[in-house]
């Protein structure tokens, strides 16, 4: 996720979106490049779970997806199942291997 | 605000048993993560998980506390990689207590307070600005 936001122009997407949702072609409208340019960014968003797409037929419509971003910053959260799993598997171990 | 972990459990097995397993690299790799630990005091290693996006996978660790059989502690900071700035970096401890025949084991994760500072240093760093006035403070808020 942080590699996807690593980069201005997807960062500028995403502020785009955060307004409301828009089609490729508007995306690219601001922005000085083409349209498979937008959409290899998109792409990138799209696989970091920061956007979501839909048909509208012909045209793929884009809006922001946040929950990714609140989750990614939740480390207590995170953590708190990471080590409960772990605990588990602690538990497994030292009955595997007593 | 919730800022740190702690976690508690008991085992059947007794407390050297469970130190072996909380020590031992091979025993670690096990359970915990793939990792070059060693129980000296001021020991640097890693912790190594599959990379994810904005995390290479490793959790870099210096040992900061050992009281044999009974406690040790690492610092444990992670992030995009090694030559860029933490995005996390925490404090781990893990405590044994006999419990009848068994042990229980605390866990804390502790120093989750400084991240704000760091998130937002490293936020402002890649420019996004408007993000971390309107959302960021939010999804920080509502981590508790």
């Amino acid at each position: 996720m942080f590699r996807a936001l690593a980069d201005p122009t997807r960062r500028a997407i995403l502020d785009r979106l955060r307004r409301r949702e828009h089609g490729v072609g508007a995306l690219c409208e601001p922005f000085a490049m083409t349209q498979p340019a937008i959409s290899q960014h998109l792409r990138v968003l799209s696989e970091a779970g920061l956007v979501r797409s839909r048909r509208q037929g012909r045209e793929r419509i884009y809006s922001i997806s946040p929950r990714p971003l609140r989750q990614a910053f939740d480390w207590l959260a995170h953590f708190e199942s990471f080590w409960t799993d772990r605990l588990d598997a602690l538990g497994d171990h030292l009955d595997d291997d007593p | 605000m919730k800022r740190d972990l702690r976690l508690e459990r008991v085992y059947p097995h007794p407390p050297a048993r469970v130190w072996r397993a909380l020590t031992d690299r091979h025993e670690l790799s096990k359970w915990l993560m793939e990792t070059d630990f060693e129980p000296v005091l001021g020991h640097r290693f890693t912790f190594r998980a599959k990379p994810v996006p904005g995390w290479d996978g490793v959790t870099y660790c210096e040992v900061t506390e050992l009281e044999p059989g009974r406690c040790v502690a690492y610092r444990w900071r992670g992030g995009p990689g090694p030559d860029r700035p933490p995005t996390l970096d925490t404090l781990v401890r893990f405590t044994l207590e006999p419990e009848g025949e068994g042990t229980r084991v605390i866990l804390e994760h502790r120093g989750f307070s400084g991240l704000r500072a760091v998130l937002v240093s490293v936020m402002m760093r890649s420019g996004w600005a408007k993000m971390l006035r309107t959302k960021l403070p939010a999804v920080l808020d509502a981590t508790r």
